[in-house]
């Protein structure tokens, strides 16, 4: 017990020396995680199904950005009103390619089997198979080497909280987010799209029966899904840098936090990713740096086994 | 422009021509991170032949297949009938015998004949060893699997863990590890089996209990963790596992019982004849356990899980019971590679070797023995000869872009599988017509 | 002197979320007793079968279950397969059978159900498995005859019309050599000829079995014919219990459906 103790404590004083840098860094991470969360829980809402290729649509994203800021930016350093032309532009890229992938996916792997109401793990197969020809295919195009994109901004550190350094990065990011987050928020409760978004999640053959194209209202929450995981997926790069497996452990961190918050819930869906972030920031204080995803991975087992509603629980088809 | 773009040939020739430029890129040159485009450009501007009737670029060869292909799908619709119906009379005798035991049992004997003398008739010594390594093994893995996806109906992303486990056990046990297994005992690799076997076993229930109450989908990410976790201690545990350079110090198998002296030396030849021995006995008993109380509660399970708790079968114990099943498949497995190639680490564990076993169990047919069987000697004797010669335009990694195309090809068009198991194509029939509730497994909705 | 009451549900209380399912509800079934649960859509009649079969588990009261073994036991918090082998049987509104087996094959799985074990064995197909086997056949085959199926034993039980579903589910369900047996609408879908099998059906799985019913059902003729007893559920909650005479005469229950379908009302009166 004395040996254990000495542990904690010698840790929970590295958690409290570093808290608000630990803090920051998480919220930045947790606003990724929630952008991605969204298209795993937005699929969920109306298909009761877990998009297993989103990771590939969320590498799209990344990619596709790479690619235009490379092209743009090259070697030169932006600043001022052209940082912030060039970060809407590797949102908006990222987005529409990764919308695209989502649009793509859904007419080829899903599609046919919506059709012939393929049984249920007949989808799961199938989005595994897609996942693992998309990403081998872009490892095979494009190299097995981690790329990084120009940067679009001076990361400098923009101000400080507590001895924290906030940079350029967590800045943007949160700003990219907190607009996606509200306008996505205000899309589903006020416009005839959001609503038929939620008459779906709730009923389907109800809602077909009073008008809704089912077909299209499935495309566009893959639209809208792609759109937030391929901007997930330019954010994420610009820290980490793009390549072909950039998919697999944030997807699954992103999965962690829609179930975390509740599957099917928008909201809880950016709760969960924020929680999720920050909780693995502040484990880095108590585990090795290899084990840090073994963190998420224990909060999904832990969520699954207990409270597998997840915190706001399921509600998409409810109206917010 | 609408109406012109919906007539059969005209849908059929762009589905065609995009299937076509997927291919072109599936087969064409890489790309790398320097020069991105060099993948694109290569696959359709690169000169190629048509069949070797005459040189082109090669999206010009891909668009004159395109058309041609979609010509022959708008035929097929529409007067396809005919020939479908020629060749279902001319395979209805070929079927009926199928389901007669006699000519299955045929079937088994003849192929496990034929695997008898394959060796000599193979000598090249890299395919003696693939054979064992790369497909025998294989077999082993996937009819493991197909007791857990197959028969239990449960999608475990993870299995490789169980492979893992069985060869690290091995190598424990036989001293190989930097961790000394407990009594210091220094066993021979032959009589590891049994005790890798056990814990394989023992380690699948435990992993079982908490994650097979899960719903389908669940289980398949969990499932997933699980095996990415035992990966990453597999490579961080230095002191326990040796860390990502493994072991190479496993001591062959050998025997000295009674009178019984054999050593299994270098040569694959042996372990091949083992491995087979072990395959006839899993095949046996795994078609037993399909025919009797278990099969028909796995179906049962599998089939309408209200209804089958309502009758007495608790899904926990047999689901709990399918994993530890197919997890001593994989143990075994494990224990004839670590014999055989005398090392083990890591990277022989990973990921996509989950999803190559998952593949070879789909591509053959989920829940019938002979169809995983052949499936599995199909796919990794593909992929082996084309890591061996390579034709142009394909590269060792390129396997798994061919893998998870035939998945969802496999969903889309087959999901039975090649020799489909006739229960499991009347469940998918019925979950298609919209009868019976095999979904409410996979998306957790309680009556 | 009390009599011997199979099932005893005392104050049950079942809610989902903001929704109160079973309201306070008091019920008892004498053994042998052919008893029926009555109530327009809605009142709560599924969501006490699957309260006293240990799908749901209710927040409040208690359900006493005594076995032939004399022993009472508690259902809630037990899980379903438990239930199922103390002795309680059931069988579904919207018939759920295997339906990519044989019908012989759907009973046969019921009868091995609550057989002993032995992995082993079922892998090595040893004696005791054989010989188990081979009551298990036995036991279906019997079962099959008596509810009318033997003719149809191979049929893939998807391609049964309705009544047989019925039959068939009841046969399964027997299998598990049960001491009571609830039915969910089991004439449901059914036209009057079955209807008519389908009561002289359960009658005998009474009288020959010595299987008590609890039955629901919304073909009033049916259930007066057949019921010796019935409870009435409305909103959640028991609104009146007695015999058929008893019932008919009830104006809370005339009440209770005069804001349901005419016919239900015609059928009562």
């Amino acid at each position: 017990m004395g040996a254990f103790g000495h542990y904690l404590s010698a840790h929970f004083a590295t958690l409290r020396l570093e808290f608000w840098g630990l803090l920051v860094g998480g919220l930045a991470n947790g606003f990724i995680y929630a952008m991605v969360a969204i298209g795993y829980t937005l699929v969920y809402g109306v298909l009761r199904l877990i998009n297993f290729a989103h990771s590939e649509i969320f590498m799209s994203g990344g990619f596709a950005s790479y690619f235009v800021m490379k092209a743009i930016i090259g070697t030169s350093v932006p600043s001022g009103l052209a940082s912030v032309g060039l970060v809407i532009l590797g949102i908006l890229v990222g987005g529409t390619a990764s919308a695209g992938m989502a649009l793509l996916l859904e007419r080829v792997a899903y599609r046919p089997l919506r059709k012939r109401h393929a049984p249920k793990l007949a989808y799961l197969i199938s989005a595994i198979g897609a996942s693992y020809f998309l990403f081998n295919l872009a490892g095979k195009e494009f190299g097995r080497y981690n790329l990084s994109i120009p940067s679009p901004y001076i990361n400098h550190t923009v101000f400080t909280i507590f001895g924290a350094n906030v940079q350029m990065y967590y800045i943007v990011i949160l700003i990219a987010g907190v607009i996606m987050f509200v306008t996505l928020d205000r899309i589903v409760a006020k416009t005839k799209l959001g609503r038929s978004i939620r008459a779906v999640a709730q009923d389907a053959e109800t809602a077909s029966l009073m008008g809704v194209n089912i077909d299209r209202t499935i495309a566009l929450t893959f639209i809208i899904g792609g759109i937030f995981g391929g901007a997930g997926g330019f954010l994420f790069g610009l820290g980490s840098g793009v390549v072909y497996t950039m998919g697999f452990t944030p997807a699954l961190k992103a999965f962690t936090a829609a179930v975390l918050g509740g599957i099917g819930n928008l909201r809880g869906a950016v709760i969960g990713g924020l929680i999720l972030g920050v909780a693995e920031s502040f484990s880095i204080a108590f585990v090795q740096a290899a084990f840090i995803d073994v963190v998420a991975f224990a909060i999904l087992l832990l969520i699954l086994l207990f409270r597998p509603t997840g915190i706001l629980g399921e509600r998409l088809g409810r109206s917010a | 422009m609408k109406a012109f773009v919906k007539r059969p040939f005209v849908s059929h020739l762009l589905t065609s021509i995009g299937a076509m430029a997927i291919f072109e890129l599936m087969t064409g040159p890489p790309g790398s991170s320097t020069t991105p485009t060099a993948g694109f450009t290569g696959s359709f501007g690169e000169r190629a032949s048509f069949f070797g009737l005459f040189a082109t670029y090669r999206f010009v060869v891909f668009l004159a297949l395109a058309v041609i292909v979609s010509g022959v799908w708008t035929l097929w619709q529409s007067r396809g009938s005919v020939i479908k119906h020629g060749v279902n009379t001319g395979l209805a005798r070929p079927r009926a015998a199928w389901q007669l035991k006699p000519v299955r049992t045929g079937f088994f004997l003849a192929l496990f004949i034929f695997a008898l003398f394959l060796p000599h008739l193979e000598t090249d010594p890299y395919w003696q060893s693939v054979m064992v390594e790369e497909i025998a093994v294989y077999v082993l893995l996937a009819l493991g699997l197909n007791v857990v996806v197959g028969f239990a109906g449960l999608l475990d992303l993870g299995f490789v863990a169980f492979y893992a486990v069985g060869a690290y056990v091995t190598a424990w046990v036989t001293g190989a590890l930097p961790t000394p297994a407990p009594f210091g005992i220094h066993l021979n690799a032959f009589f590891a089996i049994p005790i890798a076997i056990a814990l394989v076993m023992i380690f699948g229930v435990l992993i079982g209990l908490p994650t097979l109450r899960l719903r389908g989908d669940y289980l398949a990410i969990v499932t997933l963790g699980f095996g990415e976790i035992v990966t990453i201690f597999a490579n961080n545990q230095y002191g326990i596992t040796g860390g990502s350079e493994g072991t190479n110090a496993i001591p062959h198998f050998s025997i000295h019982l009674w009178f019984i002296h054999y050593v299994w030396g270098l040569a694959p030849v042996p372990y091949y004849y083992l491995t087979l021995a072990f395959v006839v006995v899993f095949i046996i008993v795994f078609s037993l356990l399909e025919h009797s109380r278990v099969g028909r509660a796995w179906t049962a399970i599998r089939e309408d899980e209200v209804a089958a708790e309502s009758i007495g079968i608790n899904p926990l114990k047999y689901k709990v019971m399918a994993f530890a099943i197919g997890a001593a498949s994989a143990g075994f497995a494990g224990v004839v590679t670590a014999g055989q190639t005398i090392f083990v680490n890591p990277q022989s564990f990973t990921l996509p070797v989950s999803i190559n076993i998952l593949a070879l169990v789909i591509f053959g047919g989920m829940g019938s023995i002979a169809g995983v069987v052949v499936g599995a000697v199909l796919i990794q004797t593909v992929s082996m000869y084309l890591l061996h010669s390579p034709p142009a335009g394909y590269q060792s990694s390129d396997l798994y872009i061919y893998l998870g195309a035939a998945l969802v090809l496999m969903m889309i068009f087959r999901p039975a599988g090649l020799i489909p198991s006739r229960r499991r194509r009347r469940e998918i029939g019925m979950a298609e017509a919209g009868e019976g509730h095999m979904d409410e497994v996979l998306t957790g909705d309680t009556p | 002197m009390t009599t011997d009451r199979i099932f005893t549900v005392e104050n049950v209380t079942l809610r989902f979320g903001g929704v109160v399912s079973l309201n306070d509800v008091n019920l008892f079934q004498n053994r042998g007793e052919i008893l029926a649960v009555i109530g327009p859509n809605g009142a709560g009649k599924t969501s006490l079968f699957n309260s006293l079969t240990g799908v749901y588990q209710p927040q409040e009261g208690e359900i006493t279950f005594m076995g032939r073994d004399a022993k009472p036991m508690s259902i809630i918090g037990r899980k379903a397969h438990r239930v199922s082998s103390a002795g309680v049987a059931r069988t579904f509104q919207a018939s759920r059978m295997f339906s990519a087996l044989t019908a012989f094959e759907n009973v046969k799985i019921g009868a091995e159900s609550h057989k002993g074990f032995g992995v082993v064995g079922a892998m090595l197909k040893g004696p005791r498995t054989r010989r188990n086997e081979k009551e298990s056949d036995a036991t279906t085959i019997r079962l099959m005859d008596f509810v009318g199926l033997r003719q149809k034993a191979n049929v893939i039980a998807a391609s049964l019309s309705y009544g047989d579903r019925r039959r068939l589910e009841i046969a399964r369900g027997l299998a598990t050599n049960p001491e009571v047996l609830l039915l969910d609408e089991p004439a449901a879908g059914t036209n009057p000829a079955e209807k008519l099998g389908l009561a002289t059906l359960i009658r005998r799985v009474r009288d020959e079995m010595g299987v008590s019913i609890l039955l629901i059902e919304h073909d009033m003729k049916l259930v007066m014919s057949l019921a010796e007893r019935l409870y009435v559920l409305n909103f959640g909650s028991v609104i009146a219990d007695g015999t058929p005479a008893e019932i008919r005469a009830n104006p809370a229950v005339i009440e209770a459906y005069l804001g349901s379908s005419a016919d239900e009302t015609e059928e009562l009166a």
